[in-house]
């Protein structure tokens, strides 16, 4: 049983150092201008535009829950007009970054891994590496760098949604006072909560990318490994969101109250 | 020229090439025969860098690949073209688009002159007219063919089949071995092919080298095979299971 865990670990710590090596290499081919930039476009579409209705369904019925949640609890109290205020500042620093992110990472990392993994077990790979090609440079690097732009786009958009979603429900469903929801929202969510949210999805579509890539080309041989890879891929994606969301929050956190 | 020095690999406990050696020259077509499993295909990934050994030197025209990391080892790859034992198209493009994939990454033409290079690379495996397929769209042997075209458009110096005729109809099997004649005779090139098909041996290739225990075991022209009296050489040319009924 010790042997087993500690061959675990060890297995457990060599696959942070591929995916470590792996982000370096995707990180070099983008520094040196060695990605597919024909593809990177195609790959712009599928991450943003195809992940598009998932991504608005979420971010407006998340808005619509929490305004409606909110404004329960806050009634109580009747601090109905800060319903929407606490909407737009959790909808910027939290949920729209990692409900996307989340989401993104359950369409797009297992279509990944699935792609890249069928590559790897049909040769696909090693063709591109006996034409000359680094996959890296073709497979890897575009992705990611497609991650870091539709992310940030996708979570505006979601953000905008959610809180036009509970604006909605509080001032026509829930009758609040639509000016003093307006003007309390934009008293407290500040320029700072949108950029924290924007800088989240942009390591976000990095981590979601990065990990679908490298299961995809690390993925077992066989429709098993291919299958194994793609749960893998959405499983750890959003694990590590999840676990890198919590030391951002307090990260961006601290640094925004120092400004 | 391709040089393998002392060549060791193996797989877990499993030792796949123990101490393999040999040279090949410009120009020349050599076989690689033996029974599956016996290491042909892990050998002929080696020539090509797609694998590091444990131990050993792959030399190609007297450089060294074994040290090389991966991007200094596509500088040498452009010498090589691979036709694979799947063919490994890329089912995400056309036919057009698997032809052209090494000129359109790596050389600097119009694409009149793609569309020109690919045309003459497609007559030259009997495929004129099928550029705008899907691999989905073709038999095994086109898409055999279609990945030599590939292999052979950017005009490399050596061609390395793995395993060409496998799983193909002895007709297609045929036109595949013609194939590889043509292109070994027309473009010149060093022509490595991994096969357990002692008839595409014979026709292809001036020189056999054969595996067997992890080791080059026999060496010498088809002829010779042919007429061997080892065992081991005859139970695999007379494809028979037991030594023993030999």
């Amino acid at each position: 049983m010790i042997f087993s865990a500690k061959k675990r670990a060890t297995e457990s710590l060599a696959g942070l150092g591929r995916i470590s090596l792996l982000a370096k290499e995707a990180f070099l081919s983008l520094s040196t201008l060695k990605v597919a930039w024909n593809d990177l476009l195609y790959q712009i579409y599928f991450i943003g535009v195809k992940s598009q209705t998932v991504v608005l369904i979420t971010g407006a019925f998340t808005g619509m829950v929490l305004g409606a949640q909110t404004y329960f609890q806050f009634h109580k109290v009747k601090m109905d007009t800060a319903t929407l205020a606490v909407v737009g500042v959790s909808m910027c620093d939290e949920l729209g970054p990692v409900l996307t992110a989340l989401m993104v990472a359950g369409r797009v990392g297992a279509a990944i891994a699935a792609e890249i993994g069928t590559m790897r077990v049909t040769e696909q790979i090693d063709a591109l590496r006996t034409l000359a090609t680094h996959p890296v440079d073709y497979l890897v690097a575009p992705r990611i760098l497609a991650g870091f732009i539709a992310l940030p786009l996708l979570t505006m958009e979601s953000i905008c949604l959610g809180i036009s979603a509970s604006y909605f429900v509080d001032v026509h469903l829930l009758g609040i006072d639509a000016t003093y929801s307006w003007s309390n929202m934009l008293r407290y969510t500040h320029d700072i909560d949108v950029v924290i949210g924007l800088i989240k999805a942009f390591i976000y579509g990095g981590i979601l990318t990065l990990i679908g890539c490298y299961k995809g080309m690390t993925c077992g041989l066989g429709a098993e490994g291919v299958g194994r890879a793609t749960t893998e891929a959405v499983v750890y994606s959003s694990i590590t969101i999840l676990i890198t969301n919590f030391f951002l929050t307090l990260t961006l956190g601290k640094i925004a109250s120092l400004l | 020229m391709i040089e393998v020095r002392n060549l060791h690999k193996r797989f877990d406990a499993q030792p796949v090439l123990d101490g393999v050696s040999f040279r090949i020259e410009n120009g020349e077509s050599v076989a690689i025969i033996g029974r599956s499993g016996c290491g042909k295909s892990v050998l002929i990934k080696h020539l090509i860098g797609l694998l590091k050994p444990d131990a050993g030197d792959v030399l190609i025209d007297g450089e060294n690949i074994v040290p090389m990391d991966e991007r200094q080892l596509l500088r040498v790859r452009r010498k090589f073209g691979m036709v694979f034992q799947g063919a490994a198209l890329f089912d995400s493009m056309t036919v057009e688009e698997n032809v052209a994939f090494g000129l359109r990454r790596h050389e600097h033409l119009t694409e009149a002159e793609i569309g020109r290079r690919v045309a003459g690379a497609l007559e030259t495996v009997d495929l004129t007219g099928t550029e705008e397929k899907n691999p989905a769209e073709l038999s095994g042997g086109m898409r055999k063919r279609v990945g030599l075209a590939r292999a052979i458009i950017y005009e490399p110096q050596i061609v390395l089949y793995d395993e060409p005729t496998t799983g193909l109809d002895p007709i297609v099997s045929d036109s595949i071995d013609q194939l590889m004649v043509r292109v070994r005779d027309q473009l010149k090139v060093t022509t490595v092919v991994v096969t357990h098909d002692m008839r595409t041996a014979r026709r292809v290739s001036q020189r056999v080298l054969m595996i067997h225990d992890s080791k080059i075991y026999a060496s010498g022209t088809p002829d010779e095979f042919f007429a061997s009296r080892d065992p081991v050489v005859r139970q695999f040319i007379d494809g028979v299971a037991d030594v023993r009924k030999n």
